[in-house]
């Protein structure tokens, strides 16, 4: 059975494109492509709520594309128990949906971030299954708000829940940061309770062809087709 | 008319009169307007003109040389690149962060005008000394205005240059390039094809922002005049941008329109009267159809900068589609008025005709001016006393200027990976991309010496276009074309002038020689403040490829042991210009000994052998020597906490500038067959040691390397925060 999987477009999304090519490239499968005002979504395993800034972030990032009129059915989608992927703008629009908990508030140095980071896994789920515990993962991030912050009760459901699916690292080099953006306990990404919903600030997507700096973006559709 | 009416609108008496006695009858309020906005140096080039139709402009790959919104050449397979840089100074001084932004957002419409989607941007800053009270404020504005725009439409930021200075406390500059990626069989023009064709407005409503904006452009700026002139700045949407990017890139592969002019600086008035012109036709235009932010005036009309909107003409058949698309978009659409036979550019408004000329006054006669201009004198030679210089403190001087360290706080805030295509991120040597879907890549550098330019107009502006094209070559990136942006100060000044007259000619004789035409540019004159004029700064931007992504190289240290190789030939210490003054050696501009004669042949020579030992796989990194020596580009090529031990024969020489000058890493088994491919080319080489781990040693002398390292990485953000 081929993997079949979606990216949603909104206006202002930007790395609309470069997730169509990620799942294009390394699921091999039909890939399409759906329009925000769209009202249906055909049955696929996967769904990507791409980057970028969809309706120019304004009122809060994220706030407005979680009331478009696909949104119904990408919920359904969820509620389906099939995978659904938010990456740094998507994953805004999760936590805006309700999918996903806390919020994504401004980074700690209140200045856009787009750099390399490292990340690695915290708990395993079926995103990041063919990870190895302790490996450092190299991706790019570039978002304005992409510190995540909870409150305690929440963060101790996330953690108990076995939630958390990236936290921010170290790289092998000096010079590297611990936690870049000042997220709470250094979050990265994190799943819903039934961990079919991941929502992440750094951009696998930039970080899987060859002639990319690092190739360590393919573990997650990876780890999804397995 | 009164006098003073006329000049403040930017024109001279002389340049009235000649307006008149064409019209024989008064202008109306809107039509001085007109001119003010068309006949002011950024829109006519009326002092460089002259001297820029010297310029070389074509090849045998230029597809679209300067005159239309962008220049195009020619990648093979139906590819082409539209590249152009533009500035954005006197807005950027006044607010930094709106007048930045919308220079990335002016330059972005420029290339996909042209139909072309854009792939890459690039930006050129320069400010004051960090002393300097506004300085911090400038460049937090400027950094993040040109971040927030390019970020939000998602075009990645791959490079450009940041510099520090006193000439620019009063005048910063921004200037912001952008690259694109058009079909060659679907440029799109600014001619309009047929008679009857219907202009449309696309884009935001019209507001007050930036009326006058193009004539402040070509004014001298007093200080007091800061606040005064704050509401000539425009303010930036870059979602709407967005929009209105995948709007017309729709529109256009369509085919639903015909040709498309940005509203840039003048706004409809200059993109419909340039339409017109091109065309060889006349426009008609109802200036109450034009869609509104606010009640505005006919002559608000004619002259606001509000960003993000379009001119198009399309076939009256296609009116309903192009609605269709555009409303899927979100974007405002009005059709304004149609294309007509008569060649003269008419508004209406209120059922009154407020501007009725002829298109050819507006344009070809618009005043054209050959200053006077004074050739520097000869400058004499002395020797500089180097006996009390140490290494250690050249080192601290490189290390504790701003200009030297490590700029990743400015470039962290750009996005430079979307797109998914970029293949070397800000901090390289060049910049590069790939073509979406194939193996070409595109590398783009941009470069000022305006040190340089001051000691020697013409031998300066040959080593920056020099510095361009090492910066391409050390990628192995073969460099093919040029975009220009002339900023310098009052050119009333017949110095000044002099040295826009001299640095133009040296452009050209660097461009004939490296066969890289001149395809777009802009000029931004009257860069001064308070009588302090700007160092003259004419950047360079040079766009080259390679078919091949594989055998692109990197500029950072690859593997401990390996042998370090110099190529080309050092300036000597007395003629290093940077060395002089940042070593604190000579202060004053007049001390300086003139430069040495750049020989452009050399300089070609090894920079082909620098890319055919790379298509050999010899050179596994490479950077080019420019300010602050091999020390400097040593320091750049740190990675993974690898450094190097060196060994030359007078510490000073590591931080001479050069011509021709690369640092190349070799693997030991390639030695052989490296220099003896450079001798048989006639390159001469000098090993100077090899990559080591965590360290740095200088003629045995070993250094803090994380002390050195840390605040070559961190000080910037130290020093300006």
């Amino acid at each position: 059975m081929s993997f079949k999987s979606a990216v949603i477009t909104f206006p202002g999304s930007n790395c609309d494109r470069d997730a169509l090519c990620y799942l294009k490239d390394l699921t091999k499968g039909e890939v399409h492509n759906i329009w925000h005002e769209e009202t249906s979504l055909p049955k696929v395993d996967l769904v990507i709520l791409p980057g970028g800034f969809s309706f120019g972030d304004y009122l809060r990032s994220g706030a407005m594309a979680s009331k478009s009129k696909i949104i119904d059915e990408v919920v359904k989608h969820a509620n389906d128990n099939r995978y659904l992927l938010g990456i740094c703008n998507g994953f805004q629009i999760l936590t805006e949906i309700g999918l996903l908990e806390g919020a994504l508030i401004r980074n700690k140095k209140l200045k856009f971030l787009g750099k390399n980071c490292f990340i690695k896994k915290k708990f395993k789920n079926n995103f990041n299954l063919s990870i190895k515990d302790n490996q450092i993962l190299q991706i790019p991030v570039a978002h304005n708000e992409g510190n995540f912050y909870c409150d305690t009760e929440t963060l101790n459901l996330l953690k108990n829940n076995e939630q958390i699916a990236f936290e921010y690292c170290k790289g092998e080099f000096s010079n590297t940061e611990e936690n870049i953006n000042g997220s709470i306990e250094a979050i990265a990404g994190i799943t819903n309770k039934k961990k079919n919903v991941l929502g992440m600030m750094p951009h696998p997507e930039r970080a899987y062809s060859d002639f990319h700096q690092s190739q360590d973006g393919r573990f997650i559709i990876e780890s999804l087709i397995s | 008319m009164n006098e003073e009416l006329i000049l403040q609108h930017g024109l001279t008496l002389d340049e009235f009169q000649v307006i008149r006695k064409y019209l024989n009858r008064d202008l109306s309020i809107e039509e001085l307007g007109i001119f003010s906005a068309m006949w002011n140096e950024h829109c006519c080039y009326k002092t460089s003109k002259k001297w820029l139709k010297k310029l070389p402009t074509d090849n045998e790959i230029v597809i679209q040389g300067p005159g239309e919104n962008a220049g195009v050449i020619d990648l093979q397979d139906n590819d082409g690149i539209a590249f152009k840089i533009e500035s954005h100074n006197h807005p950027s001084y006044i607010e930094p962060f709106n007048g930045s932004a919308t220079g990335v957002g002016g330059i972005l419409r420029d290339i996909f005008t042209m139909g072309a989607r854009p792939i890459a941007t690039l930006d050129s800053i320069r400010f004051g000394l960090i002393e300097t009270e506004k300085t911090k404020y400038l460049l937090n504005g400027v950094v993040h205005g040109i971040g927030h725009y390019g970020n939000c439409i998602g075009i990645p930021n791959i490079g450009g240059e940041c510099e520090f200075e006193s000439t620019y406390d009063f005048n910063n500059l921004v200037n912001a390039m952008a690259v694109g990626h058009v079909q060659k069989d679907k440029i799109f023009y600014s001619k309009p094809k047929s008679i009857g064709g219907l202009i449309v407005y696309i884009g935001s409503k019209t507001g007050k922002d930036g009326i006058h904006g193009a004539s402040m452009a070509s004014d001298v700026f007093s200080e007091e005049d800061e606040d005064e002139k704050r509401p000539s700045v425009q303010v930036g949407d870059p979602f709407m941008e967005k929009l209105l990017m995948e709007g017309c890139l729709e529109l256009m592969s369509s085919g639903l329109i015909e040709s498309m002019q940005d509203m840039g600086a003048a706004g409809i008035t200059s993109s419909s009267v340039e339409m017109a012109s091109k065309g060889n036709v006349g426009v008609y235009i109802n200036l109450d159809k034009v869609p509104l932010r606010q009640p505005l005036s006919a002559y608000e009309i004619l002259l606001s900068e509000s960003q993000e909107r379009m001119l198009a003409v399309i076939d009256k058949k296609n009116n309903h589609k192009v609605r269709e698309i555009l409303q899927k978009w979100q974007i405002d659409y009005e059709v304004i008025g149609e294309i007509t036979d008569t060649k003269r550019v008419v508004f209406e408004s209120n059922n009154r005709k407020v501007v009725d000329l002829p298109v050819e006054i507006i344009v070809d006669d618009a005043p054209e001016y050959d200053r006077e201009f004074y050739i520097p004198r000869k400058r004499k030679n002395k020797d500089f006393d180097f006996s009390k210089i140490k290494l250690e403190d050249m080192i601290i001087n490189l290390l504790t200027n701003l200009n030297y360290l490590d700029k990743s706080w400015v470039f962290d805030q750009y996005d430079s990976t979307v797109m998914g295509d970029t293949i070397r991120e800000p901090g390289q040597s060049s910049g590069i991309v790939k073509i979406h879907g194939t193996q070409k890549v595109i590398g783009a550098s941009t470069d000022c010496n305006p040190l340089y330019i001051r000691i020697n107009p013409y031998e300066g502006m040959k080593y920056t276009v020099a510095e361009s094209y090492r910066n391409l070559i050390a990628c192995n990136i073969n460099p093919l074309a040029i975009t220009n942006n002339l900023n310098f100060a009052s050119p009333l000044d017949p110095n000044i002038m002099g040295e826009l007259v001299l640095s133009i000619h040296g452009l050209k004789t660097a461009a004939v020689k490296f066969n890289t035409p001149i395809v777009s540019g802009n000029v931004s004159l009257y860069n001064q403040t308070n009588e302090i004029p700007i160092k003259p700064t004419p950047v360079i931007g040079m766009v080259g490829s390679n078919m091949d992504l594989n055998k692109i190289n990197t500029n950072k240290f690859c593997e401990i042991g390996n042998k370090i190789l110099i190529l080309g030939k050092q300036l000597t210490k007395n003629c290093s210009p940077y060395l002089l003054q940042d070593q604190k050696i000579a202060f004053n501009i007049c001390e300086f000994n003139d430069l040495e004669v750049l020989d452009l042949d050399f300089e070609k020579k090894i920079a082909n052998c620098v890319l055919e030992l790379s298509d050999l796989k010899c050179i596994i990194s490479c950077n080019d020597i420019s300010r602050g020596g091999i020390f400097s580009a040593l320091l750049k090529m740190q990675y993974k906490d690898m450094g190097f031990r060196v060994k030359v024969p007078d510490p000073i020489d590591l931080f001479c500038e050069y011509s021709a000058g690369y640092v190349i890493e070799i693997r030991s088994k390639d030695f052989e067959e490296v220099t003896s491919f450079l001798t048989k080319k006639g390159a001469e080489y000098h090993e100077i040691g090899e990559i080591i781990k965590e360290g740095i040693e200088i003629n045995s002398k070993k250094f803090d390397y994380f002390d050195i390292m840390n605040k070559y990485r961190n000080d910037f953000e130290k020093i300006i925060s």
